[in-house]
């Protein structure tokens, strides 16, 4: 089981209440973005580039529980910036366990061994440590020598110290599905709970605006990594929503599925793009011309998005409303999703050339090939 | 938000693409902002340089009608059906308030901070990397901007 069985009981109580109480828009997760600062500066994000006094400012505690019981999802996430720059992210993290707030604490895990004592493992606190590789494809998207050995460091001190931690690794146009499929078994091996992967979003802000993954390519790729699934991997994301990306199963956005809150107020229309801001929670559900949205809308800002933010509760949506979503989901869960033509992709992929960076991806293929033998043969 | 010519490359992509068939998706069209004081003379020059302001993210500074000044980061803008009933929304660079300034009471605007978005791809920063590591050097990392 990804998940503990009281929060996928608590999730799926929540979501079963909203139907009943006939919500056709409700949302999931609340990402909580309590600062913009980070101490990494990776080309594919575009979350970081702000004047220093939007740096510099920070969410409260109070204004974080105050969006927190506006929005009323049973999860929150809380990425960033980097959080643990925050100095109170232990009280804000407290103050949301108390409320039985499921937390997922999003961090690239730099800080992670020195500020672990400053909290207390619960089953309601995950870290959540983005990992975007192995060694070397994490360290080049991360733009950082050795991120790669400190961020594992990290998790290795919070998988000891008894929390739940679980990792969250964006792909971009030149990953190798091989080497993530390595990195994979590497991060079972470091004991986490469970896994998110997810193809990156053509961020407008991004200082790298050459690496946008297009759906076809999505779903190629997410085919090639999560078909043949070795029985050890253990994911966090909804069956369905991971379907999605391995081009089984069409989904349509759910933008206020997650929504956001930092320091400008309520993010609209969605965690990724930046169209506004609503005061209220109330505000941002009403105002918003959701119809705009979603790739279907036709939106080229939306065009290849495939990301968990706007995908990941159409597929709990999906699960939850009906009898077939549930025994397709059901199914799901016990399915290795053999495939034979996903092991052709697999074996024929071409890891991309960066440049110079020639020796990364021909080592990542030559060490992923033997890994990749075993993965097959499982 | 962007507007229609900073997207124009995904918005021709898409005239001749399903995008659920793209292999690539097309990025944007960087504009050199930094620096920048527009026309303002029509109302359309007005409505799209503040849909510009929106999206820049470096400081911006306001001179309104009454000769005041605000320099701060525009947050948000809310577009109605006249320049009276249309406004930015500002974060002072001295302040922690939101400012509402209306689009009507705006006689000047220039984009007078540093574009924190611009440049460092990822080309830049591979170059950078073997460059430095050729010199010896160890532990080669982009640095995130000190913020004092
Ligand atoms: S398609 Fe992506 S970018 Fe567009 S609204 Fe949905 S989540 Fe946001």
């Amino acid at each position: 089981m990804a998940v503990p069985i009281s929060q996928a009981w608590t999730v799926a109580t929540y979501v079963l209440k909203q139907k009943l109480a006939g919500r056709k828009k409700y949302p999931l997760v609340l990402m909580l973005e309590p600062l913009f600062r980070c101490n990494l500066a990776c080309a594919g994000c575009g979350k970081i580039q702000y004047p220093a006094h939007i740096l510099k400012a920070e969410l409260s505690p109070e204004d974080c529980f105050k969006a927190v019981e506006e929005c009323g999802t049973p999860m929150v996430a809380i990425p960033g910036g980097e959080p643990l720059l925050h100095p109170k992210m232990p009280e804000i993290v407290a103050g949301l366990v108390a409320r039985k707030k499921y937390v997922y604490m999003c961090t690239n895990a730099l800080l992670l061994k020195e500020k672990l004592h400053l909290f207390k493992p619960s089953k309601y606190l995950s870290f959540s440590v983005h990992v975007d590789g192995q060694r070397e494809h994490h360290d080049f998207s991360v733009c950082r020598e050795g991120g790669y050995d400190i961020a594992m460091e990290g998790v290795a001190a919070a998988v000891a110290a008894g929390f739940r931690v679980t990792t969250n690794t964006t792909l971009f146009d030149g990953a190798d599905p091989n080497s993530v499929r390595a990195h994979f078994d590497e991060l079972m091996v470091a004991g986490v709970e469970s896994m998110m992967v997810s193809p990156g979003y053509t961020y407008d802000k991004a200082p790298d605006q050459n690496h946008f993954l297009g759906r076809a390519k999505s779903r190629k790729m997410f085919r090639a990594i999560l078909s043949n699934r070795k029985k050890s991997w253990r994911f966090n994301a909804s069956p369905m929503f991971m379907e999605f990306l391995m081009g089984k199963k069409d989904l349509k956005c759910t933008p206020w599925g997650m929504p956001t809150f930092s320091i400008f107020g309520w993010q609209k229309p969605c965690y990724l793009l930046q169209d506004g801001y609503a005061d209220s929670f109330k505000e941002l559900m009403e105002t918003v011309e959701w119809q705009n949205y979603g790739t279907e809308s036709g939106n080229p800002r939306c065009a290849n998005c495939m990301v968990h933010s706007g995908y990941e509760a159409s597929g709990v949506n999906y699960t939850f409303g009906s009898i077939k979503g549930l025994l397709q989901t059901a199914k799901a869960m016990f399915s290795r999703y053999d495939d034979e033509g996903a092991q052709r992709i697999l074996n024929d992929w071409k890891p991309a050339q960066h440049g110079p960076l020639v020796q990364i991806g021909t080592a990542s293929a030559a060490s992923a090939k033997g890994e990749l033998q075993s993965v097959s043969g499982d | 938000m962007a507007t229609d010519q900073q997207e124009s490359a995904k918005i021709e992509q898409l005239a001749h693409h399903n995008p659920d068939e793209l292999e690539h998706a097309a990025g944007r069209e960087r504009e050199v902002l930094e620096g920048w004081v527009p026309e303002l003379a029509t109302e359309a020059e007005v409505r799209e340089a503040l849909e510009k302001a929106f999206d820049y993210r470096g400081d911006v500074t306001i001179t309104r009608k009454d000769g005041s000044k605000i320099e701060g980061y525009l947050f948000d803008r809310r577009s109605g059906t006249s320049l009276a009933d249309s406004f930015v929304r500002i974060i002072p660079t001295t302040e922690k308030t939101k400012v509402n300034v209306a689009y009507g009471d705006i006689a000047a605007l220039a984009f007078s901070g540093r574009d924190t978005a611009a440049g460092k791809t990822f080309e830049a920063w591979v170059k950078k990397y073997w460059e430095k590591k050729s010199a010896g050097e160890k532990n080669i990392q982009i640095e995130p901007e000190k913020l004092d």
